[in-house]
Order: C-alpha cells, then sequence, then structure tokens
C-alpha cells in the first residue's frame, strides 16, 4: 500500500509539469518548486524539532549561510552551484556546530528562545558586513548558457524553461534529503535523537552523550537549510539579509512539519503538499482584485492552520488512515 | 581483589542540608548489596553521585579502577555501571522493543545485532510478546522492567536497581525479586537494589548497607542489620526501640 503511494506519488511529482509546460503555463511549476523546498526544508526541521524534540525556531540562519556560501564562491571564485551545494550545506552544518554546543546546556523553552537569538544576532550581521555586500546584498549573474544540459549542469535556468528546471532541480534535491532522513531515522542516529526527545536523563544513563546528539541533529538541520538556501539563491539570482534570513524559511516548513505530523519521515512533505498550495491558491484568489492588501489571504490560510492544528494536534499523518484504507477496499474491490 | 565499587567518604549537600556525609562503602564483584533506609535517607542521592548525574562535594568515587567522582553519566554507562529510576523513565513515545535497542545501541552500531540483542532480553525480562507496545502504555510493573531490560542491554558490570520493586502488587514485586535473582545468576551482573521496604530486600541481598539521615548507619549480613540497634531506631523510632 505504501509503496503503491510512493510510486504514485513519485510519478505525479515527475509528469504533472510537463503537459503544463506544453501548454505554456510555468505558474504550477514555480508552486511545486516552493512547495518541494519548503518539503526539504521541513525535512531538515524534523530533525531536530521532531526526533530530537529541541524546538528551533532559527535554522533560517544557515538557510542563509548557504545562501550566502554559494553566491560568495560563484561570485568570487566563480564555483558552480552543484558544487558549491555539498560545500555550503557543510559550511552550514560547521557553523551551526560551534553556534550549538553552547546553546545545549539549555533546555526547552531556553533553547528555543536562544535558537531565535542567534537569528536576531545573525541579522545586524548581514545588513552590515561589506564583504557579503551589506543590505543589498549579492547578485548571482547569469552566465550564457546555450544547451539544456549546461543549464542542468550549473543549475542556472533562464527563459520559459526557468520555472521547470527549477522544480526538476528541487524535485532532485527533495528526493534525496528525503532518503537521507529515511536512513537516519533507521540509523544509531534516529534511535539516540528519539531516546533523548523522549528523557534526556534516562538516555545519558544508558550512554547516550545528549550535548553531542543535539549538536549532530541540529547540524544535519542546518545542513539541509544550507543546500535550500543553495538552490533559493540560484533560482532568485541574488541574496541578502531581508530575503534569506526571512522569518518565513523557519515557519513554513515547521508549520509544514507539525501540520503534517511532527517526527514521522513523510509529515513535512505531507504538510508542504497541503500548506504551500493553499498559501498560493489564497494570495492569488483573496490576494487579488478587490479584496487586495487587506491581508485578507493571510488571514484565510492562519485560520486554516489553526482549524488544522485544533482538529488534529498531531498532525494529519496520525489520523489512522490504514484503518480506513483497510475499510475502504472491499468496497473498491 | 579490589571491589568493583568504592565511595569514600562521599558527600553531598543541597544548600543547608546535608543527603550524604561521608558515605563509604565498597561492592564486590558478584555481590547482591541492598540499600536501605527511610525516606530521605540519602539513597537516591547517593545512586546519583555514583552514575554521574551528581558530583560529590566531598570524597571519592572509583568504578573498576577509574575514578568516576566527576564523570559524565554516559561515559560511567560505558565503563558499565546501569540504572533504574525511582519514578520510571521509559522512552514513552518509542516501542518496548525500540527502547532496549537503544541501550544496544551502547555496545553496537548495527542496528540488526541490537535488535536481536533487545529481542532476547524483553523476553529474559518476562515482556514477551510487548515488543511493538509504546512504552508509554505498558503497565507500571512492565515499564519496570522495560527499564532493567534497557540497563541490561548497555552490558552492565553492575546493576543499580533504585526501588525496581515499589508501588507493585506482591505478586508482581515477586516476580522483579525473581527477575533480579536471574539477572545475577545467568548474566552474572553485580546488583545494588535500593528499597525502603525491608522484606523486599533482607531475602535478595548478601549484604545490607543502612542510611539514615544522610549517614550510613550499619553495613552487614542481613540478620546482623535487623538486630542493630540504630537500624531498628532508623525504622521504628527512639521510643519504640527503647520499648
Amino acid at each position: 500500500m505504501a509503496r503503491i503511494a510512493l510510486i504514485v506519488g513519485a510519478l505525479v511529482a515527475i509528469v504533472y509539469p510537463i503537459p503544463l509546460q506544453l501548454q505554456g503555463t510555468t505558474y504550477y511549476q514555480t508552486v511545486g518548486f516552493l512547495v518541494l523546498l519548503n518539503a526539504m526544508l521541513g525535512l531538515g526541521w524534523n530533525v531536530i524539532g521532531g526526533w530530537a524534540g529541541q524546538f528551533d525556531f532559527g535554522p533560517q540562519v544557515f538557510f542563509a549561510v548557504g545562501a550566502y556560501t554559494s553566491a560568495l564562491l560563484y561570485v568570487k571564485l566563480g564555483v558552480d552551484a552543484w558544487l558549491a551545494l555539498p560545500l555550503a550545506a557543510a559550511v552550514a552544518a560547521a557553523i551551526c556546530a560551534v553556534l550549538t554546543y553552547p546553546l545545549t546546556r539549555l533546555r526547552g523553552h531556553y533553547f528555543a528562545i536562544s535558537t531565535v537569538a542567534i537569528w536576531m544576532i545573525a541579522q545586524p550581521i548581514g545588513a552590515t558586513w561589506e564583504y557579503i555586500g551589506a543590505a543589498q546584498g549579492l547578485f548571482i549573474p547569469v552566465k550564457a548558457r546555450s544547451s539544456v544540459v549546461t543549464s542542468a549542469l550549473s543549475l542556472q535556468f533562464t527563459g520559459p524553461t526557468k520555472a521547470l528546471g527549477y522544480y526538476y532541480a528541487a524535485l532532485a534535491l527533495f528526493a534525496l534529503t528525503l532518503a537521507l532522513m529515511a536512513w537516519v531515522e533507521r540509523s544509531k542516529l534516529g534511535f539516540y535523537f528519539r531516546a533523548i526527545r523522549d528523557d534526556q536523563e534516562a538516555a545519558e544513563g544508558i550512554g547516550i552523550d545528549s550535548r553531542l546528539y543535539k549538536v549532530i541533529a541540529r547540524s544535519i538541520t542546518a545542513a539541509v537549510f544550507g543546500a535550500g538556501g543553495v538552490l533559493y539563491a540560484f533560482w532568485a539570482l541574488s541574496v541578502f539579509p531581508e530575503q534569506a534570513l526571512e522569518l518565513n524559511w523557519s515557519t513554513l516548513p515547521i508549520m509544514a512539519t507539525v501540520v503534517g505530523g511532527i517526527g514521522r519521515l513523510w509529515g513535512p512533505v505531507l504538510g508542504a503538499v497541503i500548506l504551500i498550495p493553499i498559501a498560493q491558491i489564497m494570495s492569488t484568489t483573496l490576494g487579488t482584485g478587490p479584496l487586495a492588501g487587506r491581508g485578507i489571504d493571510l488571514i484565510v490560510y492562519g485560520l486554516i492552520i489553526v482549524v488544522i492544528a485544533a482538529f488534529r494536534p498531531t498532525g494529519l499523518l496520525s489520523l489512522p488512515w490504514s484503518r480506513w484504507l483497510r475499510l475502504r477496499r472491499p468496497a473498491i474491490a | 581483589m579490589a571491589p568493583l565499587l568504592s565511595v569514600q567518604s562521599s558527600t553531598k549537600g543541597f544548600g543547608g542540608l546535608l543527603a550524604n556525609r561521608e558515605i563509604s562503602l565498597t561492592i564486590d564483584a558478584g555481590e547482591i548489596v541492598g540499600l536501605i533506609g527511610p525516606n530521605g535517607a540519602g539513597k537516591t542521592t547517593l545512586f546519583n553521585c555514583i552514575t554521574g548525574y551528581m558530583h560529590p562535594d566531598g570524597g571519592r568515587i572509583v568504578f573498576d579502577g577509574t575514578d568516576v567522582t566527576r564523570t559524565r553519566p554516559e561515559r560511567i554507562c560505558r565503563l558499565g555501571v546501569a540504572r533504574t529510576w525511582q519514578v520510571v523513565r521509559a522512552f514513552g513515545r518509542m516501542t518496548a522493543l525500540d527502547n532496549v535497542v537503544c541501550g544496544a545501541l551502547q555496545r553496537t552500531n548495527r542496528i540488526a545485532e541490537a535488535r536481536a540483542r533487545a529481542r532476547e532480553l524483553l523476553d529474559f525480562s518476562e515482556l514477551r510478546g510487548k515488543d511493538d507496545m509504546p512504552a508509554a502504555t505498558l503497565t507500571l510493573a512492565d515499564k519496570k522492567r522495560l527499564e532493567i531490560a534497557r540497563a541490561l542491554a548497555t552490558q552492565p558490570k553492575l546493576l543499580l536497581l533504585d526501588e525496581a520493586m515499589s508501588g507493585l502488587t506482591p505478586m508482581e514485586t515477586a516476580a522483579a525479586v525473581r527477575l533480579v535473582r536471574r539477572i545475577h545468576a545467568e548474566l552474572r551482573v553485580t546488583i545494588c537494589v535500593v528499597e525502603h521496604v525491608m522484606e523486599v530486600v533482607m531475602p535478595l541481598s548478601h549484604r545490607v548497607v543502612v542510611l539514615d539521615y544522610g549517614l550510613k548507619i550499619a553495613d552487614g549480613a542481613p540478620q546482623s542489620v535487623v538486630r542493630d540497634e540504630q537500624v531498628i531506631r532508623a525504622y521504628l523510632g527512639a521510643d519504640d526501640a527503647a520499648a
């Protein structure tokens, strides 16, 4: 059952943009890009927030680290995006490890607010540091690309195939992240993260170094956010503080994870598939026309999230799907 | 032969209250030692100092030749000390099997191997058939058994049981005593049990250490300790002892 759903989901994700592209539409490819980007970030946040149970409200710092690192490598050294991507993820993870180690002395709310504090410190640094372009940030010039192959190899898509190209790039990165997280969940790391979440003292009593594994968990989160930042930077063709350090880079993935099912591998994926299109639909329907500019779309969007959270605080994946699907199966047959 | 555990004049205070006052005791490999005393005598504080959750203000603790006075809990576990908790601390949202797998991963990095070891220990701890139950849904008696299985999975030389039998029915208590005897006999683990129920500790222990108001007041064979006047006074009060 789960395998069929996986295959169908993968096929839909691969095939759906093609007829749209042939029609000349690009809007839904961009929505798909944002869904996949946020799903990927949600998968990353699920490691520290879901499995390790530590509320991290500042992962956007590492999104920015990834975006800036790749932009600097590209602008100053001419390093291509795909090569910059693992480097940027590694830099994000390394900076995260150094910043997080002292924070692991803090627990619960104090850990959570300290992650916010780091984000608050990052903002003036981003806005004033001349080397990274201060408030103006960095622009990523498009080098002339002659073919689809060279565009794909350099992660620089332009013209009518821009949305489609980035969609497939996001799909590839998302799939890679999903596979890595599936491995993490089943590895020793996954067991240790959940042990710390459920009871830190008991975890230490069976030999788990809680501080070390919290640092590892958050660094995995940071690596995923760093990679997401690279993808976004090359899509946006620029990196600047207000964009890369925007609060939405944590709130959207966190909401997707919570709505879909926190601590479950597919939770953030389901949440992003539901929430991101709703946000887009709201802004294109309620956000335009006579009601434009009044934030009605955001109010309705917020209400939808509140209703889901009140109706199913453990996430949509925690609903008894297997029982429902089994009940319905005879009716189909 | 050097003792497996040696506590040397360990002192631990909280503000003005001295929970442990210069406590010295040793545990030899192969013993079952009972640590008893009225509520507030300092038993759990001593456990916390031995397992690294607290560090003594004075004195020394040596385990298996290593000074662990200021060592963190996870390191002490790796050296071969495992414990259970007075108030159970199972990993509630994980299955019973996964709880024990976490312990077994201390000695192997391979999940399949850890899982096989965990299954054996669940069977050993008479939790067969409860592998896939979330730990939070187990009964208190089963949670305590699960904690023991999880502790055993780390392959300890010394197992510290903090009131593993409190809150259990007489039948559950008898089963728990049986389990402790089997751990000692079949797995050859040295055991220290904290209890304040004399009836449980006396028949189980080779030797009994008695704490009262943070002081060690007796240390010896169960038969001699129950006749010790200081112990009787601690448990029954001064007037009864005089009567």
